[in-house]
């Protein structure tokens, strides 16, 4: 499920090793949300002058401390050593990486031009850019099309194999049998009918699930369907909910993402007297401080009047003109192309009016290492989907796009190897059951003389968790959020169609279809917060500001066992199985830190494979 | 389950490439003669309809048998232009119907200059075989014969149909040559289209005052 | 501001067999800075809720959005309404398969595409995971880069006259825009006359008229009529070429 760059990745593994493999997407593949991502892909190449000395234990270190030691240490590792060779292989496929050009050149950082010497002998090699978080400039990138270029390169790789993509098809439930996953029910959203497909592995890299929020960067699609269809499995956690990112520079009003290139090369962000406030609050890192960071001094600057007013509310701006015309236009041009299409702004010579909109999903189905979900055998997630757990309580600008690709090759073949080690047993009952209630579903929404209005209760759960569920958390909020988020699940049972025929693929049945999960899976998120009474990465707590790792060094795994509950059922487990990077100080967003106690924890142990 | 992966056997279709170019050069080719026609036409101006001038050129040309083997060659190469050039052309009602749709809601200034192109080919393909017909009959080619022609009623109609047709499609032509094998790229395109639509006016203005000698001025 | 918008829709739901193809016409206050994004969506929420049509990034780079707004295609999510008049006749883009009112198939019609044009490096290197990647010269990485920007909306196919006439078998300027994105790619390996192969011929770069219907409406500014020109150029000269080298 899903035609992103994570399942095609997959995909890619599994049809490489001789096995069948059809993808099923919501949209046509290369209009995936991966596309969107402008900015670049992580990997500790160490080419340009910038990034010398780079390893992959240096982004081992970094992506730990990004995540505020949520992460699992043991998949971090993994994962930086295998970046290099993905996005090498990507280059092999045909990605037009920018590369190092030997000679003189500037960069500018915090609003100050610096200068550097590229060597002659790495010309030519892959090169990167300075990111948000990262000791050394790690991010590799096509100008500011890196998305885009990756999903069209990884999707020609599908078309090269063969591998069989459906499109407009949605997964409305799990086949399983309460042991093994052995399929999908789906609907075509061309048509209107339902369809079912049998495999011996599951993947679910539907990405994630951003549109729950009123105001999100994501894409429309991005409504957590995947993450949705395993917690109705009553089998599946949802690994840390609570754990959702915010950018710092989503356009105003659209929320329209720049990218956090704009940053690393050097822009800034102004407030309504044009002064810069981020070396104020974070003199280390500055504007390069990691996202949750800097939305966190963003909103607290706004709350202390110094936003810009506007019809949409107040913003703050962000500056690139000292950039220069060559550079916007070059290096930065689909930040340009934005400002002129959807602001009529030019940002060489004006201010881009930014204000902090949900990113990205940390948590989503939770799977061990290789992929695998936890609760059901055949079913693996991959990508903003999962909870591989790369990314803890926040993700690293540039390891989203570097988690799809290498969490993609990696558990690939480790589903491989799954298919390989055993045979499935497919039961027509378990098949049948499936549909008949996907069907009592369907009938449920289209017989119903119910009032109430799908859109307009989607609207309200934007809302709740955008206000009460945001960027700062509290408990009285946080319970309010729960309650009403309760009463919307409640009222999502009483929803009438307006639609005078329902014939095809009607969409306003595919969104009645869809809210339930999506309120269920909020309400994992608004819950997960509510509990945790600490901060850490993304989740700041107003009334617990100070990272507790005494009590919360824990992930937070989220079922929602029955379908008549209005809450899910949290339990929690240990974030790593080693802790080679025992717990500390990020080195910016300066917090308490109520240190652990567990004495396996406070000291480094040496790597374990 | 890879893909056929092996190299597809090389059979190209050359004839698509060779076609291509005939169409494009007997074009240039039949331009070049246009503006030199041009240039016998109107050097009836050069003595005010006298056509010693054009007399002139007109006996060169005869005396050196290049009117008498041209002529049909010149024939033969319009001929050769618009068979091949058909190949593009709307031949069944539903593709007429589909340009002429497409055309009419898609507000698009070198749709239509296409369209005029493919219509005006049409009228000249009519207007030139007669002209030429009558002109290669009734050698040689005199001032005098040429304005008894276009002083009889509806010769003059015929001229002032097939001249505009002519430079259109000449103009249109040698700007969507130059656009479809980069002679004209993005950056001068603009200026290209505005130069060749000067070029064209020019030509018709150029052609009327000639008609307008021919049917004034010079003694049938 | 303050217009009232008077929309005129295509409506048409092949699976419902009460539904004939007709235009609807709906009203719709204008708003600052409203994009067809918000007008549509709203339409769908406050008025019809039947009404078919594909958003995805609402930023320009999916593709998904291409619909003929006043007979010309273009991408709904960033044409803005204060630049079009308070009347506004939309219709799906024609060439590709109807889904439903301004929805249309072109998934489909891209894997064709990409299929046809065997769209991916070609090669017969293997990849070296220990191998330092093969270098190349940034220039010529932002060249390709400038040739794979396509975001396969499907404009230039809509707006062209050839694939009007010849909806089923024409390519289309992206698929020539694909073409000389490999072209100039060192990795892949293909000759010259493994791409006349695919485009040498009247479904190809020579079915085209050169009405730059494409050019003059690609929303991502691809400069397609200097790539189609170059395509012609090097498809026609390379079997210039064999005639004189005997082969």
């Amino acid at each position: 499920m899903g035609a992103g760059l994570a399942g095609e990745r997959v995909a890619v593994a599994a049809a490489v090793s001789g096995f069948d493999c059809l993808c099923l997407s919501i949209v046509p593949p290369r209009r995936s949300h991966s596309s969107a991502a402008q900015g670049g892909m992580q990997a500790s190449l160490g080419n340009c002058a910038m990034g010398r000395g780079d390893s992959p234990d240096i982004h081992f270190a970094d992506t730990v401390k990004g995540s505020d030691w949520g992460c699992d240490q043991e998949v971090a590792r993994l994962f930086a050593r295998t970046a290099p060779v993905a996005v090498r292989e990507m280059a092999f496929w045909g990605i037009p990486w920018n590369r190092v050009v030997a000679g003189k050149g500037f960069y500018y950082k915090a609003g100050k031009k610096y200068e550097k010497i590229e060597p002659a002998e790495r010309a030519g090699t892959i090169t990167a850019r300075d990111f948000g978080g990262t000791a050394k400039w790690r991010t590799c990138y096509t100008s500011d099309g890196t998305g885009h270029t990756l999903l069209y390169t990884m999707d020609s790789q599908v078309v090269r194999l063969g591998i069989e993509v459906h499109d407009r098809v949605e997964a409305l439930a799990l086949i399983h049998d309460g042991e093994s996953c052995t399929g999908v029910v789906a609907r075509c959203l061309k048509t209107g009918k339902l369809r079912v497909y049998l495999a011996r592995a599951t993947l679910i890299a539907t990405g994630g699930y951003g549109k729950l929020y009123r105001e999100s960067t994501n894409a429309v699609i991005n409504w957590g369907d995947g993450a949705a269809i395993a917690l109705d499995t009553g089998l599946v956690p949802i690994g840390n909910p609570e754990a959702v990112q915010f950018h710092p520079t989503g356009i105003v009003p659209t929320n329209i993402l720049v990218t956090e290139g704009c940053r690393g090369d050097g822009g800034t962000l102004k407030d309504v007297d044009e002064n810069r406030f981020m070396n104020i609050y974070e003199p280390e890192k500055q504007e390069l401080a990691s996202r949750d960071v800097v939305s966190r001094w963003m909103t607290h600057h706004i709350r202390t009047g110094k936003g810009v007013p506007g019809a949409y509310g107040a913003h703050l701006w962000l500056d690139i003109r000292h950039l220069g015309a060559e550079h916007i236009k070059t290096k930065l041009r689909e930040v340009e192309e934005i400002c002129k299409e959807f602001l009529d702004r030019d940002p060489v010579t004006q201010l881009i009016p930014v204000r902090p909109a949900q990113h990205y999903s940390m948590g989503g189905v939770r799977t061990d290492r290789d992929g695998a979900a936890y609760g059901l055998k055949g079913l693996f997630a991959a990508g903003e989907a999962a909870c591989w757990d790369l990314h803890g309580f926040n993700r690293l600008g540039g390891n989203s796009l570097a988690e799809t690709i290498v969490a993609g090759k990696i558990v690939g073949e480790k589903i491989v190897e799954f298919l390989r080690g055993g045979e499935t047993d497919f039961k027509t009952s378990v098949v049948h059951r499936a549909v008949e209630k996907v069907r009592e579903r369907i009938d449920a929404v289209t017989g119903s003389s119910g009032k109430e209005n799908v859109y307009l209760l989607r609207a309200a759960m934007g809302d709740v968790l955008m206000d009460q569920v945001g960027i700062f958390r509290n408990e009285a909020d946080l319970r309010d959020a729960v309650e009403k988020l309760q009463a919307i699940y409640e009222r999502s049972k009483k929803i009438g169609l307006r639609s005078s025929s329902v014939h095809g693929a009607n969409p306003e049945l595919s969104a009645c279809l869809r809210l339930p999960g999506m309120v269920r899976l909020a309400l994992c998120i608004a819950r997960g917060a509510l509990m945790r009474t600490e901060s850490r990465g993304a989740h700041a707590r107003e009334d617990y500001p100070e990272r507790n790792d005494r009590d919360w060094l824990k992930r937070t795994l989220a079922y929602w066992k029955d379908d008549r509950e209005l809450l899910p059922v949290l339990d929690y487990e240990l974030p790593s199985r080693v802790w080679e990077m025992p717990p500390g100080e990020r080195g910016y967003g300066s917090i308490k830190i109520i240190a652990s106690e567990d004495p396996g924890i406070c000291s480094p142990r040496p790597e374990t494979n | 389950m890879l893909a056929d992966e092996t190299i597809p056997q090389i059979r190209p279709v050359r004839a698509e490439a060779w076609l291509e170019f005939v169409q494009v050069l007997t074009g240039v080719a039949l331009v070049a003669f246009m503006w030199m026609h041009m240039l016998l036409v109107a050097s009836i101006n050069v003595d005010l309809g006298g056509g010693r001038v054009l007399n002139l050129i007109a006996r060169f040309f005869e005396a050196s048998d290049m009117t008498q083997i041209g002529g049909p060659l010149i024939a033969a190469v319009m001929l050769v232009h618009f068979v091949v050039a058909a190949r593009k052309l709307p031949l069944r009602v539903r593709e007429q119907r589909a340009i002429w749709s497409h055309s009419l809601s898609f507000h698009h200034t070198d749709t239509w200059l296409w369209v005029v192109q493919a219509g005006t080919a049409f009228i000249i393909l009519i207007l030139g075989s007669i002209h030429m017909w009558t002109v290669l009959t009734t050698l040689p080619i005199t001032a005098a014969k040429s304005a008894g022609r276009i002083q009889g009623r509806w010769w003059l109609g015929f001229y002032l149909v097939l001249l505009p047709m002519v430079e259109l499609h000449v103009g249109i032509g040698v700007y969507r040559a130059g656009v479809k094998w980069g002679l004209i790229k993005r950056a001068s395109r603009k200026a290209s289209a505005r130069f060749e639509t000067k070029l064209a006016l020019a030509m018709i203005a150029i052609g009327l005052v000639s008609l307008f000698t021919f049917l004034v001025l010079t003694k049938a | 501001m303050g217009r009232t918008l008077k929309f005129n829709i295509f409506r048409f739901n092949a699976e419902d067999p009460a539904s004939v193809p007709h235009m609807d016409g709906f009203r719709l206050e204008e708003t600052e800075a409203m994009t067809l994004f918000i007008a549509l969506n709203r339409l769908r929420e406050q008025q019809d809720p039947t009404l078919m049509f594909d958003f995805m990034c609402r930023a320009g780079i999916c593709g998904s959005c291409a619909m003929m707004i006043n007979g010309r295609p273009d991408l709904a999510c960033h044409t803005k309404t204060k630049d079009l008049p308070a009347e506004i006749t939309l219709l799906p883009m024609p060439v590709f398969k109807l889904i439903g009112d301004l929805s249309v198939d072109t998934g489909t019609w891209f894997r064709s595409m990409n299929e046809k044009v065997r769209s991916w490096i070609h090669t017969d290197n293997r990849f070296e995971p220990g191998e330092e990647e093969e270098r190349m010269d940034n220039a010529l990485a932002e060249n390709i880069y400038e040739l794979d920007r396509c975001i396969e909306c499907g404009c230039c196919v809509a707006a062209c006259g050839k694939a009007a006439m010849m909806p089923d078998k024409f390519m289309g300027a992206t698929a020539f825009c694909r073409i000389t994105r490999f072209m100039v790619d060192p990795r892949d390996e293909r000759k010259s006359d493994e791409y006349f192969e695919v485009v040498g011929n009247e479904e190809g770069i020579f079915g085209c008229l050169g009405l730059l219907g494409c050019e003059d409406t690609c929303p991502k500014n691809l400069p397609l009529q200097d790539q189609l020109a170059m395509l012609r150029r090097k498809m026609g000269f390379s079997q210039i070429r064999h005639l004189f080298s005997g082969k």
